[in-house]
């Protein structure tokens, strides 16, 4: 299965470590491959390091796309994980 | 594997500010220097267009001035040299330069601001910035991917490697870094093609020198181990995706078959390493490399096995005849 979404970071001080190992953490165990696209740049989101390099600011627009069989889970944990500003 | 195929744009500005001290750069007339947008990596010296023939002429490309085209200019009565530059400029036009410290005639800077073309000079010789300014714009221009691995200087070779997360790509380079070789950058790699047909990969500025390993952390090498062990760039000679042991799976036992990738229109040699514990991952690479190498100089252990096993079978089946 294939998902895509549009996310929006809310955190204050964009996604600088504290978030991206959030999310590196939550994404741990799921069998789905998760991308990330920033500004014309794709990531594997399930490394801290690419993470980082997006430099994601405040605001910025985050392009996922999840795909493999528990998609539909991941998705919805990440969707809820930028809403909640991964517990910051 | 290699997801994403970027094309660049680059500004006026971008250019002018990276290459302001390599190319001498003077500002004569800033006119839209931020929004200009360079859409081709040609450099064109003006020659034939100031005498008037325009048949084919591309108004993409930036425009350089040397001795002869300013002279040349100087020489033409005030009227057809601003009809000359009329013909020749367009709001199309990236960007003029003059070079060899030359001063600008007053219609050409006249000309560039009202048409909103950034004007710059620079004191370097003239064929020297043409050739500088061609490799700049053919750099910049050339077209990139983006990976998911770790690239490593190994033996003089550039090594990358890649497989899922967690699979050791980080801990490998560490252990390779202390060895002796170097880390080119660690997860993200960009991968240029090089005028010559061949792959360059470097890392994002902001994780330059810096490796993740699980357990431990965020470290910087170069802090660590010294400036020795890293380097900004390195052409990518083979790729060996790590794999988790599966017992199903044949593995390449004799290594007579190659196998490539291709990246970017360029083939490389692809290996898959089965890990699992006890399998010393980075003698493994070493070994992959240091045969590369022997290959490169000629010699290629399985090849030969096979041609001396079958000398030998032939010799026996001589012998057998000789004796029936």
């Amino acid at each position: 299965m294939r998902l895509t979404a549009v996310a929006k970071v809310r955190n204050r001080l964009g996604l600088h470590i504290r978030p991206a190992t959030a999310i590196v953490k939550m994404l741990q165990g799921f069998r789905s491959q998760v991308y990330f696209t920033v500004r014309g740049q794709t990531i594997n989101a399930k490394s801290i390091m690419s993470l980082l390099v997006l430099a994601a600011q405040k605001n910025a627009k985050i392009n996922i796309v999840v795909e493999g069989e528990d998609a539909e889970i991941v998705m919805e944990k990440l969707l809820k994980g930028f809403e909640n500003e991964f517990g910051e | 594997m290699f997801k994403t195929k970027l094309h660049q744009t680059i500004t006026v500005y971008d250019v002018f500010t990276k290459y302001q001290d390599t190319l001498d750069l003077r500002l004569i007339k800033a006119a839209e220097l931020t929004k200009k947008k360079i859409r081709s990596p040609e450099v064109e010296r003006p020659g034939l267009a100031l005498a008037g023939y325009l048949k084919g002429h591309v108004p993409a490309r930036v425009l350089l001035f040397g001795r002869v085209e300013i002279e040349y200019l100087n020489d033409l009565h005030k009227n057809l040299r601003s009809e000359r530059l009329q013909g020749l400029l367009s709001k199309k036009n990236p960007f003029v330069i003059i070079g060899d410290g030359l001063e600008a005639p007053p219609e050409l800077q006249d000309m560039c601001q009202q048409l909103a073309i950034p004007l710059m000079g620079s004191t370097q010789e003239t064929m020297h910035l043409f050739n500088q300014l061609t490799t700049i714009l053919g750099d910049e221009f050339s077209p990139y991917v983006s990976c998911h691995g770790t690239l490593v200087e190994t033996f003089g070779l550039g090594l990358l490697i890649q497989g899922d997360s967690s699979i050791g790509k980080s801990e490998a380079a560490l252990g390779l870094i202390e060895r002796g070789h170097r880390l080119i950058s660690d997860d993200i790699v960009r991968i240029k093609k090089r005028e010559g047909g061949y792959l360059e990969g470097y890392g994002p500025e902001l994780t330059r020198h810096l490796l993740e390993i699980r357990g431990i952390g965020i470290i910087n090498v170069a802090h660590m181990y010294g400036a020795v062990c890293v380097s900004a760039k390195q052409r990518i000679d083979l790729i060996v995706k790590l794999e988790e042991w599966d017992d199903t799976h044949f593995y390449d036992r004799v290594g007579l078959e190659e196998k490539y990738y291709d990246i970017l229109g360029v083939k490389v040699l692809h290996h898959i390493l089965p890990v699992k514990p006890g399998r010393d991952v980075i003698l493994l690479l070493e070994t992959i490399i240091l045969n590369h190498r022997l290959k490169g100089m000629g010699y290629h252990s399985a090849k030969e096995f096979n041609v001396k096993l079958l000398e030998t079978i032939a010799k026996r089946e001589k012998e057998r005849k000789v004796l029936h």
